[in-house]
């Protein structure tokens, strides 16, 4: 079913379907699909990536009928179940809570800052039906989980997030996806921090085959505040991690960091984007990809330096591991410069193990396995010790040590 | 700092552009427009046969279907194909002269305020010159001997004449004339251009070199450049460029084709000089230029290196398709922009071979209020065993109104091909600033001599005469800039 149709048979279910301005947008974007020739050469969304089961697809969304829980086990600490996408709305004097349904419509228009080229974050607009919105108030040290869970098979889900650190707060977001269902899952998440406020975001992905998982970031983060991504990849479905940061106001710091683990005929598409428009600012980006059998890769980053940022120190890395004969990785580190007193750097490499060091290894009587496997550990050991956290440290473990069993 | 450049640098302050005189010459020209009839009335003049017209013909209509290529982070106005002459000639050329004493004295004398001094450089340097202006190969130098090697090194004009049979096989070999819009139209209508063919087994003596002028006003240069270099053949061949001073934006869409066999060497250099426009970004060439070089044997290499000053809108990538097994592609370049022009240029490296190698080191310089962008494509495809590719590009910006911009594009489909890239963007370094100064350079000597020291890497990979004027051209392209 083309994305008119669907639109228009399922208008009712979808958030804010009756607010006028919204409705304008849609149409506009509803135009956008209807005239646009879909040509890759010039769209970083498109490339990999079998476009028509995404746009020709059967709208099924489901309202959870549980209520969703929030556990306030220990002090400062909350674990949140997202089902489909939705969770209750939950107040205290830390956090709050609300379904984005509950929300003013100018909340969900307000993404103007993200490429407007990028069709699967017009999808989401579009076909809008679930999400939520999570206030940390001043000066808190939070902890929060959430575990995104769909319930059945077949289901689109098109969810948005907020979430807003307010002054001086600090947040540490650990969300899993972990789904066996055939579904697609498309998320915009909406990141605001505030003056002096920090966020440890944690996204470890482990789909099965057939779930669809796309998400898509944007954060902006004000003075002295940082932003610190780590993504974490281990779906054996398709995955999509786009990600924009925006340095608006001075001293203010991103991190944006990634590993994909790929393997049979799974794709993976990774962007990273950082914008600085202020002076004194530092951005890191780093993304590491393992490749196995006919798997297949993108990665664009790009760092874009306004003439105002001054006194800028903007780093990126890109590093790939094929280990199949049919296995490709395309890399894109873009930098735009337009300011004079700045450090800018970036490196990419693409390339199979080190055969000396295999060598080494095996000179000292490991197997050949044994020796491919301690090498591919080694080459993201760097990612795996800076993680603070030591539950997630060892979930990570454990889901390499199943990706590392499959390495021949 | 010695005092060679510092008096250049004092005698351009006065006239930056020194090359931007007009040569009052009777020009031949047809009209102004792209269309069927004057691609004849070019083959006609230039006496082709009926092959190479058609040839043409079946371009043009390529061309007619294509639209500009627009990855580029170029901002230019449309170009106006129908406004441009497609045809220049200085009067009196309908039969080439025999030698240097029958060529008009007023073009020998353009040539020599060009500081290349066709009777000079014969003598002295060794030099083989061909020499483009407009649309007309006006003399090529040193003939005689390089025949007795069996070298062919003539006007692509004379090549279609006597050497049917070559131009047949290679002609848009490496450039098909569907590639893309510009080389479409230059496959149309090219004018003039060298010739290239050494045979097997043969080093060529001399540099060969070509120099290309655009002197009429409103002129389009098409120039189209095919070198052979057959089995275990050596040739290092330069090409230099400029235009007058005008108002108006010219533009300038060569093609460049090199084919090297096996074992066989080509190196290719450039300084393109052409007319940047003025302070305030009026006028100046569009240069869109497409090069690329093919290592169709075994263990061939070809190496471009190129220094790019002039041009307001500069938008050329040599390549190398490095088909052969253990093959080798170099591209070395400086680009400097300055004032209001723009650049675009970079390299695209194709891996088809086993143990193919490829070296790409840039550097770029912005200044004023100019944009420079490197691009560039390195790809390894499924039989590319064990490739190597080394890219760097570093970018230098001087003052807050410029930009400078990076874009790899990295493509690997081969597990046993290792790829690294790096770049870097900084200012110029205050300590090394700071250490000049206080040995009592001005700051503008300091800046000219750290830029020369950033650049070197790719300097040095220039033929001996180039390398000096090169040196000068960036002392001269800082001008005014700094301080």
């Amino acid at each position: 079913m083309n994305i008119k149709d669907n639109y228009l048979k399922n208008r009712k279910n979808i958030f804010f379907s009756l607010n006028k301005d919204i409705q304008n947008h849609r149409e506009k974007l509803i135009n956008i699909f209807e005239n646009d020739s879909f040509d890759r050469k010039n769209n970083e969304s498109l490339k990999n990536i079998n476009l028509k089961n995404f746009i020709d697809f059967n709208y099924k969304y489901l309202i959870p009928e549980e209520t969703t829980v929030i556990n306030n086990n220990q002090e400062n600490n909350y674990s949140i179940v997202s089902v489909n996408g939705q969770c209750s709305s939950f107040k205290d004097d830390k956090i709050e809570i609300t379904k984005i349904s509950d929300e003013d419509y100018n909340d969900f228009s307000e993404n103007n800052t993200i490429e407007k080229n990028d069709h699967f974050v017009n999808l989401n607009s579009l076909f809008l039906n679930s999400g939520f919105k999570i206030i940390i108030k001043k000066n808190n040290n939070i902890k929060i989980k959430i575990s995104n869970i769909v319930t059945d098979d077949d289901l689109t889900i098109f969810q948005k997030n907020n979430i807003i650190c307010e002054e001086g707060s600090s947040l540490n977001l650990i969300e899993e996806y972990e789904n066996k269902n055939n579904a697609t899952s498309n998320i915009l998440n909406v990141i605001k921090l505030e003056k002096n406020s920090q966020l440890y975001h944690y996204l470890i992905q482990d789909n099965s085959p057939n779930f669809n998982l796309i998400i898509t970031s944007h954060s902006s983060c004000k003075k002295n505040s940082t932003y610190n991504q780590k993504v974490y990849n281990f779906s054996e479905g398709y995955v999509r991690n786009f990600h924009y940061s925006e340095l608006i106001e001075t001293n203010s710091e991103t991190n944006l960091q990634g590993i994909f683990f790929l393997k049979n005929n799974n794709t993976s598409n990774n962007k990273t984007f950082v914008k600085h428009l202020a002076e004194d600012c530092k951005s890191n980006q780093v993304y590491k990809g393992i490749l196995n059998d006919r798997s297949k890769a993108t990665y664009f980053s790009n760092t874009q330096v306004d003439q105002v940022a001054q006194k800028t120190e903007g780093y990126q890395l890109s590093k790939g591991i094929l280990l199949s004969d049919n296995a490709s990785y395309f890399s894109k580190p873009e930098l735009k410069i337009y300011a004079d007193d700045v450090k800018c750097n970036h490196g990419s490499t693409i390339g199979p193990i080190d055969e000396n060091a295999i060598f080494y290894l095996r000179s000292r009587g490991m197997s050949k396995i044994a020796a491919t496997k301690i090498l591919i550990s080694s080459f993201i050991n760097e990612e795996l010790s800076s993680i603070d956290n030591e539950q997630m440290s060892e979930i990570i473990q454990k889901k390499l040590v199943r990706y590392l069993s499959k390495v021949k | 700092m010695n005092s060679e450049t510092l008096n250049t640098l004092d005698s351009y302050s006065k006239n930056k552009y020194k090359y931007g005189f007009v040569t009052e010459i009777d020009e031949e020209k047809p009209k102004k427009g792209l269309n069927e009839d004057i691609i004849k009335f070019i083959s006609l003049k230039k006496n082709e046969p009926e092959w190479m017209l058609e040839w043409r013909l079946k371009a043009f209509s390529k061309w007619k279907k294509m639209k500009e290529p627009k990855w580029a982070n170029l901002n230019f106005p449309e170009i106006d194909y129908q406004d441009i002459y497609y045809y220049s000639a200085p009067k009196g050329f309908d039969k080439k002269p025999k030698d240097l004493s029958e060529v008009d004295p007023k073009l020998i004398e353009t040539y020599n305020k060009l500081g290349i001094p066709l009777e000079e450089q014969k003598v002295l340097a060794g030099v083989a010159v061909d020499v483009v202006f407009d649309s007309v190969s006006v003399a090529t130098t040193y003939k005689g001997e390089l025949e007795k090697l069996g070298i062919i090194f003539c006007s692509i004009g004379e090549a279609i004449q006597k050497h049917p049979e070559k131009i047949k096989k290679y002609l848009g070999s490496v450039i098909p004339a569907g590639d893309h819009s510009f080389s479409a139209l230059n496959s149309a209508v090219f004018t003039d251009g060298s010739f290239v063919y050494i045979p097997e087994g043969v080093k060529c003596p001399m540099e060969l070199s070509t120099y290309f002028r655009i002197n009429a006003e409103n002129t389009g240069q098409f120039e189209r450049t095919l070198i052979i270099a057959d089995k275990g053949s050596y040739v290092s061949y330069l090409e230099g460029c400029t235009a007058p001073k005008r108002d108006d934006n010219q533009l300038h869409a060569a093609n460049v084709e090199l084919i090297a066999l096996e074992d066989a060497e080509i190196k290719y250099s450039t300084v393109q000089n052409w007319y940047p426009g003025d302070e305030d970004g009026k006028g100046g060439i569009y240069n869109f230029v497409t090069k690329r070089g093919l290592c169709a044997g075994k263990n061939s290499k070809i190496s471009w290196t190129q220094v790019e000053t002039g041009s307001a809108i500069t938008w050329k990538y040599p390549s190398c398709i490095l088909k052969g097994d253990n093959s080798i592609g170099e591209f070395y370049s400086v680009a400097i922009t300055n004032n209001f022009q723009q650049a675009d240029t970079g390299t695209k490296m194709t891996h088809i071979g086993k143990n193919t190698k490829s070296k790409i080191i840039s550097k770029g310089i912005s200044l004023g209020k100019s944009q420079n962008t490197y691009r560039g494509e390195v790809s390894f495809l499924r039989k590319a065993d064990k490739a190597r590719n080394y890219t760097q590009c570093d970018s230098l910006l001087v003052g807050n109104k410029c930009g400078a911009h990076t874009v790899p594009y990295i493509d690997s489909k081969n597990n046993t091909a290792v790829i690294e890239h790096e770049a870097s963007t900084s200012k110029i370094n205050e300590d090394q600033l700071y250490y000049c100064r206080q040995r009592g350079l001005s700051h503008e000597e300091a800046v000219s001599l750290i830029v020369n020291g950033f650049c070197k890497q790719v300097l040095q990979e220039l033929p001996m005469e180039f390398a000096v004027e090169a040196q000068k051209l960036v002392s001269i392209s800082l001008e005014g800039s700094v301080g």
